[in-house]
This record gives structure tokens, C-alpha cells and sequence, in this order.
């Protein structure tokens, strides 16, 4: 059994070997049809030609019987090449008149049965075919024979069957050809809803499990499929939605504890300890923001008309990283444009990406260096640190979710860098990361310029 | 000054009051938003901290009755919900301040306090980092128990930073506060009398620091001498 890949080509290559099959048996059909008229044409003009000649039959004074032609039907009969012949044969075979030269019957072997009888010889070269009927003249029972040579080149019936392979019977083939070309279109435009709803389910992603197939133009043999998908899709929905809940409200629920462990230890007597018991739940109330800002972006939708500032975006992180940056003793510097650089996206989603960059750059410069940020009027957002750089090997693997190069430092979830990616994603910014000349490294986030 | 927590987890409420009490407040406790509507409309408090996921109710409700009767008290907003949107809505239903969890006591009582210290709640007096202290009243530094002379634009200066204590200061703001709308102002003013100011107060002894940050503004925090 032949596969076919695609429900067209199985429609074109059926289709051919039907339109093969039937070409041939129509002009089989046809020719056979043609045949048969013409031999009821032919046979009835044969029957009316011996019907005439009996006409003529007269019966003796003796008995015997006499045939007085008209001159009309004397010239029928007397043509040189013999295109029609007939004979009177009685009773007991024996021929009475003739038209032939040799005086014999047209057809030898008539079995002077019925009253109407279809014969056929042949004579040399001739194929006769005639009628024979039975007439009684006086006394006498008779059988008047009138034939036709079919094979002289007055005759044109045949030629018209033959005519017909030639020329007609090729029609058939491009009328079939062509309802070939109309099936297809016919088919095409059908699909046409499907490739819509194919190209409708190409969106659909994580991020977008809200779409759903039009079902409006879906011929109604292929809905109940588009239904199930529509269905499955339902179900899918809810189970991304129900795991960004859960990711959310377990980010949520821990939120209430650590709160009380950090007031707890806010209120401890020694500080020493409350100093390093405090980083530890710093570096956890971290992770769990985190959780809730990738729970929170998974669900996120960018209005496409939205314009934010760049610069006062990245003067605003600058300046809310820097008491913690102080306090560790590095320095921030903001560098670059001073005025307003618009670009397309969400205010709150660049600063969380400029953030968790400013955070990462802050981890890694030594003391007494500068974590800077470079606001270019391009779109541009670069933030710098003196860091030990990454290696081009690393590259790929940072924007992992939870990926760290030294999985036992502090204060490090490895989530940071994957929410940048997200929210550049999302405003369809590019991310670049480089090693600085003189050390450290430099993350830039091209976003979209807005025209203003 | 008397506070008003309402916190339904117990454990967490005691421990607010605890640090509170510590700083020098007192306290009252509620678990429910019912009981909070009940007290709120018979007692007036210094401020409120009103946690949001109540067990009756949405704490943002108690904060927009409260704001509908022109009710002035600060209230400092507490929640696990630190999305995008629940911040804004927070802001937007009339709370002063919002902290999310988990925040740390000490700076829970610094917004305490800079809420308390806003025009129309008179209730600070003075401002501490270390052994500088400035007197809300008078407008005069205090290092280490001794009043000090400063230039009246080298103290609005001092005012504005320590009021915005552990927070950064734009350039902006600061030209804003000293010179006002009026006049041109030289593309370095600001410099200059932070320049003064640093030099004055590490001159009398003040152990406090001005940072620069570049291109965003000016912070004061306590000197932090490298661990040699």
C-alpha cells in the first residue's frame, strides 16, 4: 500500500491513475455505443433496400417469379465496384436472381429461417453485411438479400469510428486533466482555515498559552479535531497557570516566615551574630523574590504602545543599589546621556533587568572598584564591573535558571541573569555580553529606541 | 506615640511590637480586619501598619475607608505580595509607605519615623547617624553633644540628606531644596556647598560620609573605616 505524505498528493496521483482509467474505458464505451449505431443504421437501410426489391417481385402465369428493377435501382446495382449487391434465393437454396456477375446468393449460408434476418460474409476483399427477408410471392416463399460492402471506400460509417480514436477520444483526457486542476484549487481553498489555524498555533508558547484556533472557518469534517486541540490546549492552560500560581504562592507563603525569623533576629541581643544570621536571610529573601518576579513575568504581557525612560530608569536602580553597594564598599557611577532616552517597553520590567544586572556586577567587583552604568541614546544600557569577566565558554551557561560558577558562594540564586534574559526577550532586546580591556565584565541591553 | 499593628500572623505581630517597643513606641495589636475598623474609628494613632492578606478581609479596604473619612494617620503598608501591580495598587489606595516581606525591623522604624517627621506630623525632633545629630527644630548639627555653626545652605543641605537617610539624593533635589525655583543656579553650586559641607564636617569629627555617586547623586551614610 502506497503512503502519501500530504492529502493532496494523494488526491493528484489517485486522481491521474482515475482520469487514466477512465479516459480509456470512456472511449472504449463510446466507440462501442458508435458501433452499435451505426450497425442499426446500416442493418435498417439493408432491410429497407430488400424490402423495395421485394416490391418488385412479381409472380407467372407459370409459377414462376420475375423481377422488374427501375431503372433508379438498376444503377444501385450495377455500379463497376459492386458497393451494393442483392439476390432472390427460394425454398431449396436455389438463386433466382442476382446482381452479381456469377449469378449466386449474396450470402451462401442463409439459413432461410426467420422473416428478418442480419447476415455477414466476406468475398475477397469485400466484408458484405446485409439483410435477408422472407416474402412469399404467389405459391412461392422466398428470401430477398440485400448487402452493402462495407470495406469499399464509399462507405464512411467505419471511418467515423476510426476517426473517433483518433481525434475525440483524446478530449476526454484534458476535460479529466482539467477537473484535475479544478479538484485541487477546490481542495486548497478548503485548507485554507487549516493553514490559518496553523499559523495561528504557531504562537502559541509558554509565555502564550492564551491563544486559541479560530474555529468559525474550519470545514466541519476536521472541527471536531480543532475542538480537541482547543480542548487540550484549555487543560494545558490551566496546568501553566496553576504551576505560576504555585510558584507564586509558595514564593508568597514564605515570605510571612522569613519575616519572623529576620524580626526575630533584629531582636537578638548579640549583634555579631544577628550581622551574619542577617546576610543568610538576605540571601533568601532574595531567591524567593526572584521566584516570584520569573512567576510574575511568565505571566506577563507587554503592551506594545508602552515607552519608558532609560535614563531615569537606570538613574533610578543606580540609586537604590548604591546605599548597599557603599556599604560593601564599592562605588556607582551612572554615566552617559543625562536627558530622557525613550525606548519601547514596561518602566518596572527595565528597572527589574537593569537591577538584577547592577546586583550581579556588585557581587562580582573587588572592593574599592566601581560598578558603573552607561545609558547611551541609542536604547542603550551597559552596566560594568571589574570583575573577573566571563570566559567565552561561560557565556552561554549564565543565563541558565540557577546556574552559578561556584555553586557554594553566597547570596548568589543563579536566577538573576535568567530574569534579564526574560525581560529582554519580552521587549525584544538584545543582550551582549564582554569582557573589558582592562578587566571585568559588561553587560549591554539594546532595547528599542521609541520614536517620540 | 502610640502605633496600631494590624498583623494576623501572631508570632510575627509579637515580634513587631517587641522591635517597636524597643524603639520606643507603643503598641497596639489587632489580628482582624473587623476589630481594625472597629479601633480605627474611635482611636486616633501616631500611624498604622496595616498587613494586607487579613484573614476576614483585604487590608486595602481598611485603607481607602480610612482615606475616605480624610482620615490624615500615615499608614505604612505591609504584605507578602510584591508584584508589579500590588505595589501600585497599594500606593494608589492611600498608603504612605509599602514594605515588602520579609523587611528588616531597622528600616521598618527608619520609614516609620520619615513618615512620622513629614510636615503635619510634628512628632520627630531630631536626626541621627553616629555622633552627628540634627535638631529638627532649630535646624542646627549636633557632633558629639556640641552644637555647630554652619552656613544656612550647607544645613539645608545636611537636612535633606539626613532626611533621606539610607536613601540616595539626586543632584536635582538637592539644587531644588536649596536654591528653590527661583534664579539660575551654576551648573556646580551643588558640588561646591557638599564639597563645604564634607570638608566642615570631617573638620569637627563628625565619624559620617558624604558619597557621591555619580551621575545620580549624594548619600550620607556612617564612615566605614576599611578593616585594616
Amino acid at each position: 500500500m502506497i503512503r502519501f505524505k500530504s492529502i493532496l498528493s494523494r488526491i493528484v496521483i489517485l486522481h491521474v491513475i482515475a482520469v487514466a482509467i477512465t479516459s480509456v474505458l470512456m472511449s472504449l464505451a463510446l466507440s462501442w455505443l458508435l458501433n452499435v449505431a451505426t450497425n442499426n443504421i446500416h442493418n435498417a437501410a439493408m432491410e429497407e433496400q430488400a424490402i423495395s426489391l421485394a416490391k418488385h417481385l412479381s409472380a407467372n402465369g407459370d409459377g414462376s417469379l420475375s423481377l422488374e428493377l427501375p431503372p433508379s435501382l438498376q444503377g444501385l446495382y450495377s455500379q463497376p465496384y459492386g458497393r451494393y449487391a442483392y439476390a432472390v434465393v427460394d425454398a431449396k437454396g436455389t438463386t433466382l436472381f442476382s446482381s452479381r456477375k456469377d449469378n449466386k446468393a449474396v450470402f451462401a449460408d442463409d439459413p432461410r429461417a426467420h422473416t428478418v434476418q442480419f447476415l455477414e460474409t466476406r468475398n475477397g476483399e469485400a466484408a458484405i453485411s446485409g439483410a435477408s427477408i422472407r416474402r412469399t410471392v404467389g405459391s412461392k416463399t422466398v428470401w430477398v438479400q440485400a448487402a452493402e460492402d462495407l470495406a469499399n471506400s464509399d462507405v464512411l460509417t467505419d471511418d467515423i469510428v476510426d476517426d473517433f480514436y483518433k481525434h475525440v477520444g483524446w478530449i476526454t483526457l484534458p476535460i479529466l486533466l482539467l477537473l484535475l486542476v479544478i479538484d485541487i484549487a477546490i481542495f486548497r481553498r478548503a485548507l485554507f482555515p487549516l493553514r490559518q489555524a496553523s499559523e495561528t498555533a504557531q504562537h502559541i508558547s509558554p509565555a502564550r498559552t492564551d491563544i486559541r484556533l479560530p474555529v468559525a472557518d474550519i470545514p466541519s469534517e476536521v472541527r471536531p479535531l480543532v475542538s480537541a486541540i482547543n480542548k487540550a490546549l484549555d487543560r494545558l492552560d490551566e496546568g501553566f497557570r496553576l504551576q505560576r500560581e504555585f510558584t507564586a504562592d509558595a514564593a508568597h507563603e514564605l515570605r510571612t516566615p522569613l519575616s519572623i525569623l529576620r524580626t526575630r533576629v533584629d531582636t537578638l541581643d548579640d549583634p555579631r551574630i544577628a550581622q551574619a544570621l542577617h546576610m543568610d536571610i538576605e540571601a533568601m529573601s532574595r531567591v524567593v523574590g526572584q521566584l516570584l518576579e520569573i512567576a510574575e513575568l511568565e505571566g506577563f504581557e507587554l503592551d506594545p504602545a508602552e515607552v519608558a525612560d532609560l535614563q531615569g530608569a537606570s538613574a533610578e536602580i543606580a540609586g537604590f543599589v548604591a546605599p548597599l553597594a557603599l556599604d560593601q564598599g564599592r562605588e556607582i557611577a551612572l554615566l552617559g546621556a543625562t536627558s530622557p532616552v525613550l525606548v519601547k517597553g514596561n518602566a518596572e520590567m527595565i528597572k527589574r533587568a537593569i537591577r538584577n544586572l547592577a546586583e550581579n556586577a556588585i557581587r562580582h567587583t573587588p572592593r574599592d572598584t566601581a560598578v558603573e552604568f552607561v545609558v547611551e541614546e541609542n536604547g542603550t544600557v551597559r552596566v560594568r564591573d571589574r570583575g573577573p569577566g566571563i570566559s567565552e565558554g561561560e557565556r552561554s551557561l549564565i543565563f541558565q535558571r540557577f546556574w552559578r560558577r561556584d555553586r557554594n558562594a553566597q547570596g548568589n540564586s543563579g536566577l538573576g541573569l535568567s530574569i534579564v534574559q526574560r525581560i529582554a526577550e519580552l521587549h525584544g532586546a538584545t543582550i551582549e555580553v564582554e569582557n573589558r580591556a582592562m578587566g571585568g565584565a559588561q553587560f549591554s541591553l539594546h532595547f528599542i529606541r521609541a520614536t517620540s | 506615640m502610640r502605633l496600631l499593628v494590624i498583623e494576623d500572623n501572631a508570632l510575627l505581630s509579637e515580634l513587631l511590637a517587641k522591635g517597636l517597643r524597643t524603639a520606643g513606641y507603643e503598641v497596639d495589636l489587632l489580628a482582624t480586619a473587623a476589630e481594625a475598623r472597629a479601633v480605627l474609628m474611635t482611636t486616633t494613632y501616631a500611624a498604622v501598619i496595616l498587613d494586607l492578606g487579613l484573614p476576614d478581609g483585604d487590608g486595602l479596604s481598611i485603607l481607602r475607608e480610612l482615606r475616605h473619612r480624610k482620615d490624615p494617620t500615615p499608614v505604612l503598608v505591609l504584605t507578602a505580595r510584591g508584584g508589579l501591580q500590588d505595589r501600585v495598587t497599594g500606593l494608589r489606595s492611600g498608603a504612605d509607605d509599602y514594605m515588602v516581606k520579609p523587611f528588616a525591623l531597622e528600616e521598618l522604624v527608619a520609614r516609620l519615623e520619615a513618615q512620622l517627621r513629614r510636615p503635619g506630623q510634628q512628632l520627630g525632633n531630631s536626626l541621627h547617624i553616629a555622633n552627628l545629630e540634627f535638631d529638627l527644630r532649630n535646624r542646627q548639627a549636633v557632633i558629639d553633644e556640641q552644637p555647630q555653626v554652619l552656613s544656612s545652605r550647607e544645613t539645608a543641605v545636611l537636612e535633606l540628606l539626613m532626611r533621606s537617610k539610607g536613601r540616595v539624593v539626586s543632584k536635582k533635589q538637592v539644587e531644588d531644596h536649596i536654591f528653590g525655583l527661583g534664579g539660575d543656579v551654576a551648573s556646580n553650586a551643588v558640588e561646591v556647598y557638599v564639597h563645604r559641607l564634607r570638608k566642615q564636617l570631617s573638620d569637627k569629627g563628625a565619624r559620617v560620609q558624604i558619597h557621591t555617586i555619580r551621575g545620580v547623586g549624594y548619600l550620607i551614610a556612617e564612615e566605614k573605616r576599611d578593616p585594616v
